[in-house]
């Protein structure tokens, strides 16, 4: 049978775009802004997420690290050369508490011994000294670098000479900062770096000795230049924990809880922007298809009259609308492209992160594939609804209603919409694949697809109700209002204006800008909190009970503190049974067994700060009953769960305690130290030494610790200031870049749904024809649209407002951050929903209304 | 009258729409035959059925019962897409507001029913004829203008040369001169009857105008949706008043 040519096909395709080239730069802009949105997000955030990651590798100096507790044994070793074979570099770190010594006076201190290869280590950052210098270059077999205390402690200066075990160094250079400081021992004493053959040389590291070694690994870096996948490191991770059970394995995004959320929560969130920008697009582009084939009806008609069959006209939109997908795609990675390399010159000054910016064909793929299938997923409804447009058309406008009774007409409806229905599911499902393949998060990917399937049915089904309620209202008090409003709200209804779908695309639009800014919010507020400048950076340990006091007060009269010390209480102990099961028989998970001979119980009687309860409930203040609550990290270790019995061992008797509740600590405080607590009264009368934390400023730490030493010269001090200031610097940068990027998203989509409202205005223009050609004059007209487009963005902006507040809910829920219902802007929220469709709806109608009546009835 | 020359056959045909509660009956089952070559008008005042009379017999819209049956097919019940075919095939149209594509040239607009139906769609003879149509109807100078670039006479003029480009049985045609002024819609007139007289085509033609139904072979009068006269008459001969 014969049927129109490929080349006819694209022949009228082609055509029509040319002829509305208007009406088509609504669809082409939408498509591409969503493209451009998602590209640029996408491929920014994964540059800056590389960028990140490589300052959180330089704070654990290297991809992973494994504190072993015993020397490697044989196997153990062999498996380790088999991974050094593969290019993964390693170098070892042994840490150790020892004697040093002046040469000159020979007065003894404790001193925490930190011996390194200094030609590998540290694989990521770098160990800065004073005078400035390169550790490879001052860390020599004869030398030293050492920490500032001890310094002042010993009395000496650069270049002096330390005894350390049977050998003297000469202090090459004071350590200010180095690099794996947070995931380092914290031991006592002032740290000495010293080099492998030093410390060999020095014989302290004889068999039996009480050495702890650390292995750091570097993961090859691929050939093709992209950046080290985290899946090679998880891999890397997961072999380590198999061949080194008794081990510690860490990889670089654990080395402090504030990174490892900060990473988490902008992955999250920079996943769900770009999902959004997907989305928004292809609302826009949906309305706008939608808007373009109603217009197409006659055309459409008149080819059926002729004898086209609807397959065939089909084909003919279907090739108009890739051919938009494809054009809006190009435009939009484009655009993408140079929002991609615009970022970063907007955010240099802010940010100081050399961000490398390296366009990926895989971001530009899938920005041009999403936009291009996105399109035409989304005009499949309108695309079938070509079916159903019947030849009459050309001579009779009449509109046939159903009189059926509602569930009839629903059954009829659902009867004859199969094909639409199915087309939607299918919609839902080619989203749902895309997100899923697009989000870094899985939990973002699969709360956005579930969210979005359920979202679009209730707006759908709460925008008819909403609609049918309006109606009902106008149908009792129509003759009691002005005439203008009359019209306004019966416009709503005017037969083939798509108000439930507009409704349900402005109302989806005003859920997704909604939902990122005030999850935006909510994680910048929390990432604020976790950079907060007022926690503790430098700890002090082994503070015996007569000192607690003297210390406190001394802390408070330190100009350098700047904010209230944590004191903590420690007890030591041991854990001898589990569910009485004797712990040497105790079944454990990533737990080294040589642990339970040393852990640290701790008393409060309320849970300290920065610590919640994941599991049970907190003991009253006068509770004298063993009951214990125990870090869900640990409790998932030992094996343990509320109501599991631990048996503590207590200078000569034992506290069998009942876990009582599960806690999880925000790794700020010092009080994070406590994973073991139990109630005051139970710990009464044992040996305490307490551990405490305060804050002081970064660059006076110095004074601080000079002063603790004059009073309190058995009192250890620990700082991880400049460290910490590290990992504050980091997390500030990721908020300011969520910010901008939420900017740019809730700025896009605004635009997106400005053009959809935009995309309705044909449909106006014969209205407007007629009312003028009755005598209404520009005011009256433009008076009729306002109320339309106002009730339009009232209703759209209430439903989208609640759909927002639940999905921020349930996503800051996912991400462990309070929700607290935002009134201010809710409201603020709704009231520019319908601002802007009014302000909208008038800027696109502007020429419509001064459009004379002749043009377009000479066209009809 | 034999029954294959049988053109059009009309049989007991309604249609009823719903108006919110209401049910409107506008056409109460009307019946009869048009033979080969005939020349039928089909009068009517506004709102009597005639619009909706030739939707039907075009297969552009489904009855709510009863049948028609073009050059011997049963059309009123065919699926979308045969319909299509039968009707690309079958029947020619000419409306009373032109309804070209706007976004096809005239040569364009002509062509489409030929690409559209034609079995051999790709060939030649397609775009010669569209050609010798267009020059017949006096618009050879006028080949690659768009709708928008004619004048109302030229445009219909187009869509009679695009009803007839596959040589239909059957043309049907809604008021095609009620657009146009009196001189053009008389060359309108006479190239449709010149047309129809030549290529021996069935003509239907809805019209309230009494003097163009004067040159149909039979007048047909329509009357809130039933059929109160049917006669056959001598045609008036057709002169152009120049």
């Amino acid at each position: 049978m014969a049927s129109l040519s490929l080349r006819s096909a694209v022949k009228i395709a082609s055509r029509e775009l040319r002829f509305s080239r208007g009406k088509f730069f609504f669809v082409v802009l939408s498509v591409a802004i969503g493209v451009a949105a998602l590209t640029g997000v996408r491929g920014f955030s994964s540059s800056f997420r590389a960028a990140l990651l490589d300052r959180a590798r330089s704070i654990m100096a290297a991809d992973l690290s494994a504190r072993m507790f015993q020397q490697p044994t044989p196997e153990e070793q062999k498996g380790l050369d088999a991974i050094a074979a593969e290019s993964v570099e390693m170098t070892p770190v042994t840490e150790m508490l020892s004697m040093a010594s002046s040469a000159r006076t020979l007065d003894p201190l404790l001193v925490s011994l930190k011996a390194v290869d200094p030609t590998l280590y540290p694989f990521y950052g770098e160990v800065q000294l004073q005078p400035a210098g390169s550790l490879r270059d001052v860390l020599k077999n004869d030398t030293v670098v050492v920490a500032d205390d001890l310094l002042v402690r010993l009395h000496l200066n650069l270049g002096d000479s330390l005894k350390i075990g049977n050998r003297i160094f000469r202090i090459a250079a004071v350590v200010v900062n180095e690099p794996d400081r947070l995931s380092g021992n914290f031991a006592a004493g002032p740290r000495v770096f010293i080099s492998r053959e030093g410390l060999d040389a020095s014989g302290l590291l004889a068999p039996g000795s009480h050495a702890g070694q650390r292995y750091l690994f570097k993961v090859p870096k691929p050939k093709d230049g992209t950046p080290i996948s985290e899946k090679a490191v998880a891999n890397l991770k997961e072999r380590l924990e198999k061949l080194l059970p008794e081990s510690q394995v860490i990889d670089y995004r654990e080395t402090n809880p504030a990174l490892t959320q900060g990473l988490d929560r902008a992955t999250s969130l920079l996943s769900l922007m770009s999902l959004v920008a997907l989305v928004l697009g292809a609302v826009g582009v949906a309305m706008a298809m939608r808007a373009h084939l109603e217009q197409r009806l006659d055309t459409i008609a008149i080819m059926k009259s002729l004898g086209a069959g609807s397959t065939e006209i089909i084909r003919i939109y279907l090739l108009q609308t890739l051919l938009l997908g494809l054009i809006g795609g190009i435009l939009g990675v484009v655009c993408g492209a140079l929002v991609q390399m615009a970022f970063p010159y907007f955010l240099g000054r802010l940010l100081g992160v050399p961000t490398a910016v390296h366009l990926q064909l895989r971001t530009v793929l899938t920005g041009l594939g999403a936009g291009i299938l996105t399109t035409l997923l989304f005009t499949l409804p309108p695309l079938l609804d070509i079916r159903s447009v019947r030849p009459i058309l050309i001579l009779r406008r009449a509109v046939d209603e159903s009189a059926d009774p509602f569930l009839t007409a629903l059954r009829k409806k659902l009867k004859d919409n199969l094909s639409q229905i199915a087309a939607i599911v299918l919609i839902l499902t080619g989203l749902a694949a895309i997100a899923t393949t697009l989000s870094d998060s899985a939990t973002v990917g699969k709360v956005f697809s579930v969210g979005l399937v359920t979202v679009l049915a209730v707006l759908l089904a709460a925008c008819a109700l909403l609609l049918a309620g309006l109606r009902r209202f106008l149908a009792k008090t129509r003759l009691r209002l002005p005439s203008a409003v009359r019209h306004g709200l019966a416009n709503l209804y005017r037969p083939g204006n798509p108000s439930a779908a507009l409704l349900a695309a402005v109302g989806l639009g005003v859920m997704q800008i909604l939902s990122v800014f005030l999850i935006q919010k909510a994680v910048v507020h929390e990432l604020h909190l976790s950079s907060a400048p007022n926690l503790p950076n430098v700890f002090l340990i082994d503070i015996t009970s007569k000192e607690i006091a003297g210390v406190e007060k001394l802390l408070k009269l330190q100009p350098s503190v700047t904010a209230a010390p944590e004191l903590l209480p420690i007890v030591s102990s041991r854990i001898v049974a589990i569910d009485g099961v004797p712990a040497t028989r105790a079944t454990l998970k990533n737990f080294p067994r040589r642990m339970l001979r040393s852990i640290s119980l701790t008393s409060f009687t309320a849970p300290p700060e920065g610590t919640t309860i994941t599991e049970g409930a907190w003991w009253s203040a006068q509770e004298a009953k063993p009951e214990v609550a125990i870090a869900q990290r640990q409790a998932e270790r030992l094996g343990v769960h509320v109501g599991s019995k631990v048996t503590f061992a207590a200078q000569d008797s034992e506290i069998v305690a009942t876990v009582v509740a599960l806690i999880k600590s925000d790794g700020q405080h010092t009080f994070s130290r406590a994973e073991f607590i139990l109630p005051p009264k139970v710990l009464n009368g044992l040996p305490v030494v307490w551990y405490g934390g305060v804050h002081s400023d970064p660059s006076r730490v110095g004074e601080l610790q000079r002063a603790l030493y004059r009073s309190f010269p058995t009192v250890t001090v620990i700082n991880v200031a400049q460290a910490l200031e590290t990992v504050r610097s980091v997390v500030i940068q990721i908020t300011y870049v969520i910010q901008f990027l939420a900017a740019f998203s809730v700025f896009a989509g605004i635009v997106i749904l400005a053009s959809a409202v935009a995309g309705t205005r044909y449909r106006r223009v014969r209205e407007v024809v007629v009312l003028k050609t009755l005598g209404a004059t520009r005011v009256r007209i433009a008076t009729v649209f306002s109320i339309e487009f106002a009730v339009l963005g009232l209703v759209a902006g209430i439903v989208g407002v609640t759909f927002a507040n639940i999905v921020a809910r349930v996503l800051l829920g996912r991400m462990s951050i309070p929700f607290h219902l935002p009134w201010i802007w809710d409201a603020l929220a709704l009231i520019a929903t319908a601002l802007a469709t009014v302000a909208t709806g008038w800027a696109a109608s502007f020429r419509v209304l001064g459009q004379k009546p002749l043009e377009v009835l000479r066209e009809e | 009258m034999t029954e294959a020359s049988t053109m059009i056959a009309v049989k007991d045909l309604r249609k009823s729409i719903r108006n919110g509660p209401r049910t409107v009956d506008i056409l109460k089952g009307i019946s009869f035959t048009v033979p080969h070559g005939q020349f039928v008008a089909i009068m009517g005042s506004s709102g009597s059925g005639k619009s909706t009379l030739l939707g039907l017999l075009a297969g552009l819209d489904t009855p709510s019962s009863g049948e028609v049956r073009l050059n011997g097919t049963a059309i009123s019940y065919l699926p979308e897409d045969k319909l299509a075919k039968v009707r690309g095939k079958t029947v020619g149209f000419v409306f009373q507001s032109y309804q070209l594509v706007p976004t096809l040239t005239a040569l364009e607009n002509v062509l489409l029913p030929y690409e559209l139906n034609a079995e051999d769609a790709s060939g030649h003879e397609g775009l010669q004829r569209a050609r010798e149509l267009l020059a017949s109807v006096g618009l050879s100078d006028r080949l690659d203008h768009y709708p928008v670039q004619l004048s109302g006479g030229e445009q219909q003029r187009v869509a009679l040369a695009r009803a007839f480009i596959l040589r239909p049985p059957i043309v049907l045609a809604d008021e095609p001169t009620g657009n146009l002024d009196t001189t053009n819609g008389a060359h309108v007139l006479e190239l449709l009857l010149h047309l129809n007289r030549t290529l021996g085509t069935t003509l239907v033609l809805v019209t309230h105008d009494p003097v163009l139904a004067g040159y149909a072979d039979r007048r047909i009068v329509l009357r809130d949706g039933a059929v109160i006269s049917d006669a056959v008459q001598e045609p008036v001969s057709f002169t152009v008043a120049e």
